[in-house]
């Protein structure tokens, strides 16, 4: 039997702010947490998940300790340990030991934490490795985790080889303890697409197709229809990053970066940078794709479209694009531009670029 | 035993008389089926749909002839469709298609914005609904949306009714009037011939040119128990109120443990629950129902209404399940 090797890691301080009030772990706040009596929860998390794993050819290379062999070790499965850790571990550890992981070679990375640790995670793999975000954080903004640790289980015992990615988000945890909401894009990881759950359904037809098909379709459509001497304004995420290759330019993922006749004008740009381009052209447009999970296409993720950047480009200038499987799963679209009336303006229905000729109208709330 | 509450089937097993039939029909089966008896099914559908029998095409379920109509019609049009929907038409087909709009129809209320839709009917296009909605149970247009869809020239509006029988809707009336509107229905459903996956086209004049050679290949028993099932409509009608009841009582008990119910006009319920892993649970129990969360919103259901005690062994594992949270 070829084994599949399977990185664990746990971030044993993960969720441990949620219990006294804290939101988060993040930094110094951990101490707080431990002086206010708070108790670990990931260990839990992940024997939950564990306990319901059948699989039988899989190998695990785990984090010492409390990081990972403390929880592997209640269960019968083949098991090596990585690296060492003090008595006081950090984000550091954990992608150190990631990093360890990785050359040893290791198939699948179950993770245990938050949106702390699928930063730390994102940090080092990015979409090279795919991952199972086993969800026990206080903040889990990030669609990358399972929806529970069950379903984390059943994502790790069947295998397959169709991923999707999900966005890693994390929110600004001193603004969240003030009482704001400000997230942000940090990355993507690759996860394994999830299968039925349940046997026997007939109907196989709210047919998606698959991700990176979709993603190829949505910028063959747009390098099909690009306008000339039209200034195109591309947001974060894969997909988009996928138009800039057919265009012919290298985009950053989490960036926003213009394009104007397939070259490359404006790389990682701010408010101003934006505001600057728009003086110069003349048309412009915007393509973006909405965040997994929430649907916001426009202030959250990408702050940088101010009211100010998207009254000058207009509404009629904004195209959104996303793969079937993401749009199928959400309820509507959502804008938080941080001015009532340009959300106003930008709410109704929109069409959606999800292919090269398949298009979804869906409800901008 | 596993109870079955996922697919939407009718819960009762055909009556006496339509088993005798599909018995006969098996004493049969070392011939061809007999063109007489294709002939009376069709006078009975007719009689039953108020319909000609020139406006009938019979087929293996009504997903060949969704498949048949997109292949035929989509070259150069545009097609339409709402999502979610969960009618059955491959990939294949709808690459066909000159352009695929999808209109996506939002909870709560999962109603189709009809002036959206008409806004979206400038260019030839194939309209593909089912009415009701399935997952979802909503009737997505009315009489007078589909009389303005039906206008417009550039249209052929295809309309799924597989659950014609439960919701009392049907456009069927209007089939003589608009040349553009067909209609696919299904007696695996209301009738409990789901085994037998007969499905049938009610078509106006534009279609019946295209379908005049449209093979039909039913097999004996099937043929023997449709026809059976439409001599004696009685037995298909009591079920169906019996299974519109049930629906009501569950839906009430449900309402009262605190799960969203969304109000359809079908077999089935849709509902949302935040209960983790509701789907899972649901089956360690035995029990299996429709979890939407893998291609579609999660934390959303669709249970088939099942036979009474079913139901109640649905209901009280839920409650089960519920005091947990």
């Amino acid at each position: 039997m070829k084994m599949k090797k399977i990185g664990l890691i746990v971030n044993p301080i993960a969720g441990m702010g949620g219990s006294v009030g804290l939101k988060g772990t993040d930094g110094e706040i951990y101490k707080k947490a431990i002086e206010l009596g708070a108790k670990p929860t990931t260990p839990d998390s992940i024997e939950k998940t564990l306990a319901l794993v059948n699989r039988k050819d899989l190998y695990f290379i785990t984090a010492p300790g409390r990081m990972g062999e403390d929880s592997i070790n209640k269960f019968d499965f083949k098991y090596e340990v990585v690296s060492q850790i003090e008595e006081k571990t950090n984000a550091d550890d954990t992608k150190r030991i990631i990093r360890e992981m990785v050359e040893k070679g290791m198939d699948l990375l179950i993770f245990v934490g938050g949106d702390g640790t699928a930063r730390d995670v994102c940090n080092v793999l990015g979409l090279t490795i795919p991952v199972v975000g086993i969800p026990s954080g206080v903040k889990m903004f990030s669609p990358v985790f399972a929806l529970s640790t069950f379903a984390a289980a059943e994502i790790i015992n069947n295998e397959t080889n169709q991923f999707i990615e999900k966005e890693v988000l994390d929110i600004d945890e001193e603004a969240f303890r003030n009482g704001k909401l400000a997230a942000k894009l940090y990355g993507y990881l690759k996860v394994p697409k999830n299968v039925s759950l349940l046997q026997g359904k007939k109907e196989p037809s709210n047919i998606t197709k698959p991700e990176k098909i979709s993603k190829e379709e949505i910028a063959e459509y747009i390098l099909e229809n690009i306008e000339k001497d039209t200034l195109y304004i591309l947001g974060p995420g894969t997909t988009l990053s996928t138009i800039a290759e057919k265009i012919g330019v290298k985009k950053s993922l989490l960036g926003i970066d213009a394009v104007f006749n397939k070259e490359l004008v404006g790389k990682d740009l701010n408010e101003k940078g934006l505001l600057d381009l728009l003086k110069k052209y003349n048309k412009a447009k915007i393509i973006l794709t909405p965040i997994g999970g929430n649907g916001f296409i426009l202030g959250r993720a990408s702050k940088q479209f101010t009211p100010e950047v998207i009254t000058s480009i207009g509404k009629e200038n904004i195209i959104v694009v996303a793969t079937e499987d993401k749009i199928s799963r959400l309820e509507c679209l959502r804008v938080d531009t941080g001015d009532t009336k340009i959300d106003d303006v930008l709410k109704g229905h929109r069409k959606v670029i999800t292919g090269y000729k398949t298009e979804t109208l869906i409800e901008v709330k | 035993m596993t109870i079955n509450l996922q697919k939407n089937e009718n819960p009762y097993l055909p009556s006496e008389s339509i088993q005798k039939a599909a018995i006969k029909g098996l004493e049969k089966v070392n011939r061809y089926s007999e063109l007489k008896d294709l002939v009376e099914l069709k006078d009975l559908l007719g009689k039953y749909n108020n319909m000609s029998i020139d406006r009938i095409v019979l087929s293996h379920g009504s997903d060949l002839l969704l498949r048949e109509i997109i292949n035929i019609f989509s070259k150069d049009r545009k097609i339409i469709m709402v999502c979610p929907s969960f009618f059955p038409v491959t990939q294949y087909a709808l690459n066909q298609s000159r352009r695929l709009t999808k209109i996506q129809i939002s909870p709560p209320d999962f109603k189709l914005d009809s002036s959206l839709l008409l806004n979206e009917l400038n260019e030839p296009t194939l309209l593909i609904l089912d009415n009701p909605n399935n997952p979802t149970g909503k009737i997505l247009i009315d009489t007078v949306t589909a009389e303005k869809i039906l206008k417009n020239k550039n249209v052929l509006f295809v309309v799924d009714e597989a659950y014609y029988e439960f919701s009392g809707q049907t456009f069927a009336s209007m089939i003589e009037k608009y040349p553009n509107l067909a209609i696919t229905r299904t007696m695996d459903k209301a009738f409990s011939l789901a085994g037998f996956r007969l499905g049938y086209l009610l078509m106006g004049d534009y279609f019946k040119e295209h379908f005049f050679d449209f093979p039909i290949y039913l097999s004996t028993p099937t043929l023997f128990a449709a026809i059976e099932a439409l001599k004696n409509p009685e037995y298909m009608i009591a079920n169906v109120a019996k299974i519109l009841n049930e629906k009501i009582r569950i839906e009430e008990e449900l309402l009262k443990i605190g799960i969203k119910v969304f109000q359809g006009e079908t077999n089935f319920i849709l509902i949302k629950t935040n209960i983790p892993d509701f789907g899972k649970k649901l089956n360690d129990e035995g029990l299996n129902i429709c979890n939407l969360s893998d291609e579609w919103i999660d934390g959303y259901y669709r249970i088939s209404v099942g036979l009474y005690e079913e139901n109640n062994k649905l209901l009280s594992i839920i409650k089960k399940i519920g005091n947990y949270v």
